[in-house]
């Protein structure tokens, strides 16, 4: 293949850990990110297990009240802050530059800089958990004047999630310009991949959005230490003032939080149909309506406050599910006429597509005001919020890594051991989250510890906390068939899917430089065109 | 359709997706836990979650068909690539015509009752100030503000306190408007009626307001819906809802036990501990 000749590494070589450490390559970042956010997903999922074992039956004293509050705190945070929101960064991270066909981002140490900024927040996060007063345990909301009485677990929490929304508005800078700057000869914006796009407009996001909630955790920040009364009435400040702040960032970064899943799921769907995506373009404006229209609805989360304009925000949330809807669409015309084959990576996205379509259709329920007064902050909610992000999002992460797992690592999942992981997590998710829908109905607020017998909860509660432990055994086969890999050769081949994209055009893994050589862009699916010689189109 | 038997290990897996999405779909419907609600308010509200559930449940339907649908029928039978469609131009208006036309329906239907709702009450309706305090609740009745054919120049106020082992009980009267006036002294509360399928938040620095009407007598079970601390679960109250005979007893024995005594409440700045 290689007809120029590229300088190879002389004999010395730094130590392995070091060579990680000091790497500026966004294939190794982009490793990195995954293994520390997987580690994440594993310790929210912990905290996670310990909540539904709480919940379990009525009248629990497994963990105190207190304790629970620092749980269910520190399950979201990790959640959302640690795992999802980085996850794609570390999906993104390796796959932009391959797939625009470049040879890295345009900033790499920036990228680094992103990258280990993660970890020490991290660690300074659950380090509130060793602390006089305990970790953060305001909920992922932090909702003052209730921020303003816990311990110092919650100033830690607070510097923690500056620190993270400084890594992802930096790294929000390094995707914009390598897709900006450093797209292949032949790859228009509108011959981008679909997972590039949707990195994009999550990353216009996270650029426009973070700044708004790190000025809101400054000011936070000063009314603990230094009687700053931002959120203080008697002080002149203004309670609400903080929801607003808040869920300016916060809502937009629920698009952050699904966006890129959803370009997962547009890139395997299409591969295991053998179609393009349908409606490439609808899917394009449909995504970037999603971040425009994300930014003017994040008042539905305060519609019981009495102090929204509710109209306003009612219209513009039902209105965000017009190019959610299209989506679907989207998905559903892929299908159609396909000749459709359901090895792991597809049946993953699968699932997400009929998961987030249940996690869409509960959404309206919050728009619709008067219902949304009996349904906000009930178990509704949390079970809505499931269907999105995880039914959503941590079946795209799952389908992302079966389906490039053999171009990261060289090496293939077991396909039976991921149809396992596949029907146990979806029957767990959906028996874990679906009863949530009548708990909340039933009128079960969210964040509490504990709920009386004579609630008659308990025995949804009982279910719900069995599909949590099904999820948890969920990930047996995936680790089995993770150790299963690394211990097989690498032997895949450039191409193993007979994918669309560009990084299928090198080796698996890719040498450090990315490309040999690059075949000619001249729609949306290059190696399609290569395969087929151009026909089809 | 059928040129060739589905494979084993796949028929096995369909139908247990399938099974699981009727599953879904039984236990959702079924077992249908009604919002119901006991106030003219909540049953508007009622009226509009239906709405919403069956228009959710046709759009659930119509899609998850179809994606069956095209799973079965498009399956991979042999290597031909299929057509190479791309999309066109009236499929992608219809893609976004068809759900501008549901949200902008339901949206109108949802404002519709959101203006049925809201309306504030008569001036001489009966006043309850509920303040929310880490962690219970004072029920605050002002008895020249009892509502209708009462003395509006009585003097004194009685109040209920409760503490988290000791749920305070709510008295209000059936069949005329309530009104509730909301006040929190230290962080956010939410006042939850279940059954009135409403909550309003208790914000310092702020007076929220809302007003119901009661339909049925009884007990119902009530709490706290925003975080507010360590015993934010044992935030929990009782709204009794009684005829206003049996009301106006109840207030005549508080005042006497309450105020004949010289123990006069203060109806603010209660703190439970």
């Amino acid at each position: 293949m290689a007809t120029v000749a590229v300088p190879q590494l002389s004999g010395y070589r730094r130590p392995a850990v070091l060579e990680w450490i000091t790497t500026v390559d966004h294939k190794r970042l982009g490793i990195l990110y995954l293994y520390f956010t997987l580690f994440f997903f594993a310790v929210g999922g912990i905290l996670a297990l310990l909540v539904r074992t709480q919940l379990a039956v009525a009248d629990n004293s497994f963990v105190g009240n207190d304790a629970y509050n620092q749980i269910f705190t520190m399950h979201a945070s990790a959640m959302l802050f640690l795992f999802i929101i980085p996850v794609w960064a570390g999906f993104g991270n390796y796959l932009v530059p391959l797939q625009i066909g470049a040879a890295d981002m345009a900033f790499p140490r920036i990228n680094a800089l992103s990258f280990w900024m993660l970890p020490p927040a991290g660690i300074l996060m659950f380090a509130g958990f060793i602390v006089d007063g305990g970790a953060a345990d305001g909920g992922w909301t932090a909702y003052s004047p209730l921020a303003q009485q816990t311990g110092v677990g919650m100033d830690m929490w607070i510097i923690a999630v500056i620190v993270l929304g400084m890594s992802s508005t930096i790294g929000a800078a390094n995707f914009l310009v390598t897709m900006f700057r450093m797209r292949a000869p032949g790859m228009t914006m509108f011959r981008m991949p679909i997972f590039c796009w949707t990195m994009l407009v999550t990353a216009l996001l996270q650029l426009l959005a973070t700044p708004v909630l790190a000025a809101a955790l400054v000011m936070l920040f000063i009314d603990r230490n230094y009687g700053g009364q931002f959120f203080d009435p008697n002080g002149g400040g203004n309670v609400v003032l903080w929801q607003n702040v808040f869920w300016f960032y916060s809502h937009p970064a629920v698009y952050i939080m699904i966006l890129p899943g959803m370009g997962i799921v547009s890139e395997i769907l299409p591969v295991f149909s053998r179609k393009p995506l349908f409606g490439y373009k609808a899917f394009v404006f449909a995504t970037i309506g999603i971040g425009g229209l994300g930014f003017s609805v994040w008042a539905h989360h305060m519609f019981t406050t009495g102090s929204v304009l509710l109209p306003f925000f009612g219209f513009m949330t039902f209105m965000i599910g017009v190019p959610t809807g299209v989506k679907i669409f989207n998905w559903l015309g892929t299908l159609w006429g396909g000749s459709i084959s359901f090895p792991t990576p597809m049946l993953f996205a699968l699932g997400f597509v009929s998961m987030f379509l249940i996690g869409g259709i509960n959404g309206t329920y919050s728009a619709a005001v008067p219902v949304d007064f009996a349904l906000h902050d009930t178990y509704f909610v949390v079970a809505h919020i499931h269907y999105v992000l995880f039914g959503g999002s941590v079946f795209a992460v799952f389908g992302g890594l079966y389906y490039w797992f053999p171009k990261i690592w060289g090496r293939k999942l077991d396909d039976r051991l991921g149809k396992l992981q596949f029907v146990l997590m979806f029957v767990g998710f959906n028996v874990a989250f679906f009863p949530m829908h009548m708990l909340g109905l039933d009128g079960m607020p969210r964040r509490i510890a504990v709920y009386a017998e004579s609630t008659g909860w308990e025995a949804l509660n009982m279910l719900s906390t069995g599909g949590a432990f099904l999820i948890a055994v969920s990930m047996i086969p995936f680790l089995i068939a993770v150790v299963m890999a690394f211990m097989r050769p690498k032997d895949q081949p450039n191409d193993p899917w007979e994918g669309n994209t560009l990084e299928w055009a090198t080796t698996s893994p890719p040498p450090d430089y990315n490309f040999d050589s690059l075949p000619p862009v001249r729609s949306e699916r290059p190696l399609f065109d290569a395969r087929h010689n151009g026909e089809g189109h | 359709m059928g040129r060739v038997p589905l494979p084993r290990r796949f028929r096995l897996f369909t139908a247990l997706i399938a099974s699981a999405l009727l599953a879904l779909l039984v236990t959702g419907t079924a077992s249908a836990i009604q919002p119901g609600g006991i106030t003219d308010e909540a049953r508007k509200m009622n009226d509009l979650f239906w709405i919403v559930t069956i228009a959710g449940l046709v759009v659930f339907v119509l899609v998850a068909a179809a994606l069956v649908y095209a799973l079965f029928r498009y399956r991979r039978t042999n290597d031909e690539l299929p057509p190479q469609f791309h999309g066109g131009g009236a499929i992608e208006m219809a893609m976004v015509g068809v759900p501008v036309l549901i949200v902008i329906g339901l949206f109108t239907i949802s404002m519709i009752t959101l203006v049925e709702i809201d309306d504030p009450a008569e001036d001489d309706a009966l006043t309850i100030e509920v303040t929310g305090f880490q962690f219970s609740w004072q029920f605050a009745y002002d008895l020249s503000d009892l509502g209708t054919n009462t003395d509006p120049n009585a003097e004194g106020t009685i109040a209920v306190i409760g503490t988290p082992a000791n749920d305070p009980v709510l008295y209000m009267p059936v069949d005329e408007p309530v009104e509730f006036k909301l006040i929190s002294n230290d962080v956010i509360h939410s006042f939850y009626v279940r059954d009135f399928l409403y909550k309003l938040d208790l914000i310092p620095g702020r007076e929220n307001k809302f007003t119901v009407t009661a339909r049925e007598l009884g007990d119902f079970q009530a709490q706290c819906a925003e975080l507010c601390g360590t015993d934010h679960a044992l935030m929990r109250f009782v709204v009794r809802v009684v005829e206003r005979d049996e009301f106006d007893a109840w207030v005549a024995d508080e005042a006497a036990r309450q105020l004949g005594e010289g123990a006069r409440v203060s109806t603010s700045g209660t703190q439970g501990d």
